[in-house]
């Protein structure tokens, strides 16, 4: 059981120099109890992932602060271990080394036969057995994460991370692994804080939801409590009337949003003055002495050499006209 | 039998595979038909990928050696295939001969004398042969020079003649000419009808001249293509007369010139020696006495540890270019590997390095050694003293290769040439590391050397390797030119030395030695392909 908080302030991300710069996040504020599972539900391109990031401590916050059981987070550590989207693993290591890198990293003190048995317990905690030698490219992508999400659980984060992990993977390995998950949560409950663009996995899985406004200046919406009893049983949850009015209720909501986010856009479309390109002809018209040049005579006209023939050339368009 | 099936499956996938990471591709399907799979297709493949491209070749070779005996040059004619083929034997007849010489060199006791015995029975026969040889000569020469004299004739006469009514046709027009001209004068005859005359005659005279050049040039054409049976005849002599002095040579090697009987020899002038200062009276005769036991005693250990003076023959030059480039290349990956590690890892010690090798990355091979030659060589004011090479030559192996400075300043060579492709893409494989390893290198917390070598280089060790494979190829063919430029003894010392002597066998030798380096050079670089693919993960591991 973990007794470890979340908790953002304030928190904004952005970007560039300060003159271009390009606010991702603005304003986030959240907290997440001891042992509590939240879903953070967005569109893609909302800055999911900088926000996964900042709670990480991969990105740091331009302003505010991410805080951890009152702690502020300075960098990134196996206290917060973090299930990235693309699985991250190191190709060149086998499924056993992979884990094994980081269990010698954050357990140092393990002695080699307890380690060997540590890791063993993972890999058969998200059903590798069997593959322990294989290399990452050897296996599927629903395999891939699996061991991705044994060696984050092998550090023995406090805080669980869940970045996308299933958005990369078929719809029937993610119910898989949706159920994997949960499964593991539940023997072993830790504070965990999920992406997810996926509104059914959101609520089948979490204790509540909290809406990404869409980018930039995205920023955290309305919360949700799914107030589903555990287990879920993703067979029975098709026809619970509160799983489907939650359902309904958050997909709602995250079309209004998307929509009045592409209102916001149209507004800030900044109109421009309708400009006409001037006619140089018109300009000439109006007489004036040969050597003094005409208060913004035509670039092009000037280039052409001294100011004599320069006058001439005006007056033959003056004669065309 | 269900249980022979997975058996004989693994075999065949175990080939496969090593076909694949060797890159021996080719033969893939040549496994898959012995293994009865599919052999329709199998069949058109190696029609299409093994059949064809031989055929192609061996085209090349007819080409070759069509075109080759049509050109001539100042060292005689381009050699052909068979006569390359040619200079591999003689050439690997020589290294044999140092061999045998060598053994005889060292042979002592019972066995000496049995093998004196051999080769004088040897001796015997290849001269018998090489005698009767002798004397066939003259009579081919003989019948050589009838033949050609019998189809020379009626070339010849045809030409006698030719020149004789050639004579007959000049005089004919000079008298008309001469009564011409007396017509003019008595105005019998116009100038135009003379000039006209004139004219005539010149071009009949130069027709003359060109037909008598054709059938010339053909007399000298029988005379320069005599048939091939005296000159195979002599060349076979030769050869034999070749081998005759060599079994001489060895018989030298058995008697006077063999150690154990130099030893022998030595150690009896110390016993008279010994036996002069046992019966010397005087002061004087007994210093000088003692004087030559020492010296005699001195002489015999140095004629006991005396080596066999072996020549360099090509395989000796070919392990010693393999040294001198492993050498340098491994000096090369010393030096690259770090420094492109640092410079992919940090943008300012690239910023600094990429000035000195974009400068120096395009400098030639042959500058390098002058700088080297110079510069190492001030380290070495006394090579046969000075403790590397003293070492160098204790070794058991690399003793026999001879080190010298000259070696040092072709590896050195090699290493400066090598070191561009090596460092640059380990630079370029350190810093396109993937974010998301990195990540994980910093969610773990790693420190930098944990980060190093658990991350940054296994996961750039494919593109570290691609490098190195780049740097063996160039330090290979830098090699040839740094050998050749410093007479450090190796594959192009040969060459160098055998466009320099400039016999008859030279071009074919300098044909031969191209090849060599050339297969040299295939081999070292499936042998980085190997070692690229075996560290290689993802899409350029190899895969079945």
């Amino acid at each position: 059981m973990s007794q470890f908080s979340m908790e953002i302030d304030d928190a904004s991300v952005w970007f560039g120099p300060p003159s271009q710069r390009t606010e991702v996040l603005s304003d986030i504020n959240l907290q997440v109890q001891p042992n509590e599972f939240v879903a953070i539900i967005g569109f893609s391109g909302s800055g999911k992932s900088t926000l996964m990031n900042l709670l990480a401590g991969i990105q740091p916050a331009s302003a505010g602060a991410v805080q951890m059981n009152g702690e502020e987070v300075t960098g990134p550590g196996p206290k917060r271990g973090i299930l990235f989207q693309n699985y991250s693993l190191l190709p060149w290591l086998s499924v056993y080394g992979n884990i094994e890198l980081a269990v010698k990293q954050v357990f140092p003190e393990m002695t080699a036969p307890t380690r060997k048995e540590y890791i063993q317990k993972y890999i058969d905690m998200v059903s590798l057995t069997g593959s322990e030698w294989k290399k990452p490219q050897e296996l599927s992508g629903g395999m891939r994460q699996r061991l991705s999400l044994a060696r984050t659980l092998s550090m023995q984060p406090e805080v669980l991370l869940l970045d996308e992990p299933l958005s990369a993977l078929d719809a029937l390995t993610r119910a898989n692994l949706q159920d994997e998950i949960i499964r593991i949560w539940e023997v072993d409950r830790r504070t965990v804080i999920m992406i997810t663009n996926d509104v059914d996995e959101a609520v089948l899985m979490a204790d509540r939801i909290v809406a990404l406004t869409p980018g930039p200046r995205a920023t955290l919406g309305k919360s949700f409590d799914v107030t589903l009893d555990r287990p879920r049983d993703r067979t029975t949850l098709n026809f619970n009337p509160r799983f489907i009015e939650l359902r309904n209720e958050v997909t709602k909501y995250m079309i209004g949003i998307n929509e009045e986010a592409k209102a916001l856009h149209t507004s800030t479309d900044i109109t421009l003055p309708n400009l006409m390109p001037v006619d140089f002809n018109t300009i000439e018209k109006k007489p004036r002495k040969p050597d003094q040049p005409a208060v913004g005579a035509p670039e092009p006209v000037r280039s052409h050499g001294e100011p004599g023939r320069q006058q001439e050339l005006v007056t033959a368009g003056v004669d065309n006209e | 039998m269900p249980s022979q099936e997975p058996k004989a499956d693994s075999i065949k996938y175990g080939l496969l595979k090593f076909i694949d990471i060797t890159g021996f591709k080719v033969f893939d399907p040549v496994v898959r038909l012995c293994f009865g799979e599919e052999p329709q297709k199998q069949l058109g493949q190696i029609g299409r990928f093994m059949i064809v491209p031989v055929i192609f070749v061996f085209c090349c070779m007819m080409l070759w050696a069509y075109v080759a005996p049509r050109h001539k040059t100042k060292s005689g004619e381009v050699p052909d295939p068979t006569q390359v083929w040619g200079a591999l034997v003689v050439n690997d007849t020589l290294h044999k001969r140092e061999n045998e010489k060598e053994a005889d060199f060292l042979l002592t006791g019972e066995a000496r004398t049995k093998k004196i015995a051999e080769v004088e029975t040897l001796l015997k026969a290849k001269e018998a042969e090489a005698k009767t040889l002798k004397e066939t000569i003259p009579e081919i020469a003989a019948s050589v020079q009838s033949d050609i004299d019998a189809s020379l004739a009626p070339v010849q006469k045809k030409y006698d003649e030719l020149k004789a009514t050639h004579k007959q046709e000049v005089d004919a027009r000079k008298e008309k000419i001469k009564a011409l001209a007396q017509s003019v004068a008595n105005n019998e005859a116009s100038n135009e009808q003379l000039i006209a005359l004139l004219r005539e005659d010149s071009v009949a005279k130069k027709e003359a001249r060109e037909t008598q050049k054709a059938i010339k040039e053909q007399i000298a054409a029988i005379n320069d293509n005599p048939p091939k049976v005296l000159k195979n005849t002599q060349l076979q002599y030769s050869s034999i007369e070749n081998e005759v002095q060599h079994l001489k040579k060895r018989l030298d090697y058995l008697n006077s010139g063999n150690r154990g009987q130099k030893v022998e020899k030595a150690e009896q002038a110390v016993v008279s020696a010994q036996e002069k200062l046992d019966a010397a009276e005087e002061p004087a005769a007994i210093l000088a006495a003692a004087k030559s036991v020492v010296k005699g005693k001195e002489k015999v250990e140095r004629i006991t540890s005396q080596k066999y003076p072996r020549r360099a023959t090509i395989w000796f030059q070919v392990w010693r270019s393999l040294f001198t480039v492993f050498i340098g290349f491994v000096l090369a990956a010393a030096i690259a590997i770090p420094v492109g590690i640092m410079c992919g890892l940090n943008k300012v010690v690239m910023a600094c390095l990429t000035p000195l090798i974009s400068v120096f990355k395009p400098v030639s091979p042959v500058v390098w050694l002058l700088i080297f030659q110079i510069v190492v060589g001030a380290f070495f004011p006394n090579p046969e003293t000075h403790p590397l090479f003293v070492f160098a030559s204790s070794l058991p192996w690399i003793g026999g290769l001879k080190v010298n400075p000259a070696m040092v300043y072709s590896a050195c060579t090699v290493a400066m040439c090598a070191v561009w492709p090596a460092l640059v893409n380990t630079a370029l494989g350190v810093s396109s590391i993937d974010q998301d390893h990195l990540n994980v290198a910093k969610v773990l917390k790693l420190g930098l050397w944990a980060r190093l070598t658990k991350i940054i280089i296994p996961s750039s060790l494919p593109l570290i390797f691609a490098g190195l494979r780049i740097s063996l190829g160039v330090g290979w063919m830098v090699l040839i030119a740094a050998e050749a430029l410093s007479s450090s003894d190796g594959l192009g010392k040969y060459v160098w030395d055998e466009y320099q002597n400039g016999s008859s066998q030279t071009f074919a030798n300098i044909i031969f030695a191209c090849f060599v380096v050339g297969i040299i050079g295939f081999f070292l670089d499936r042998i980085m392909i190997i070692l690229q693919r075996s560290v290689s993960f993802g899409d350029g591991a190899a895969t079945v």
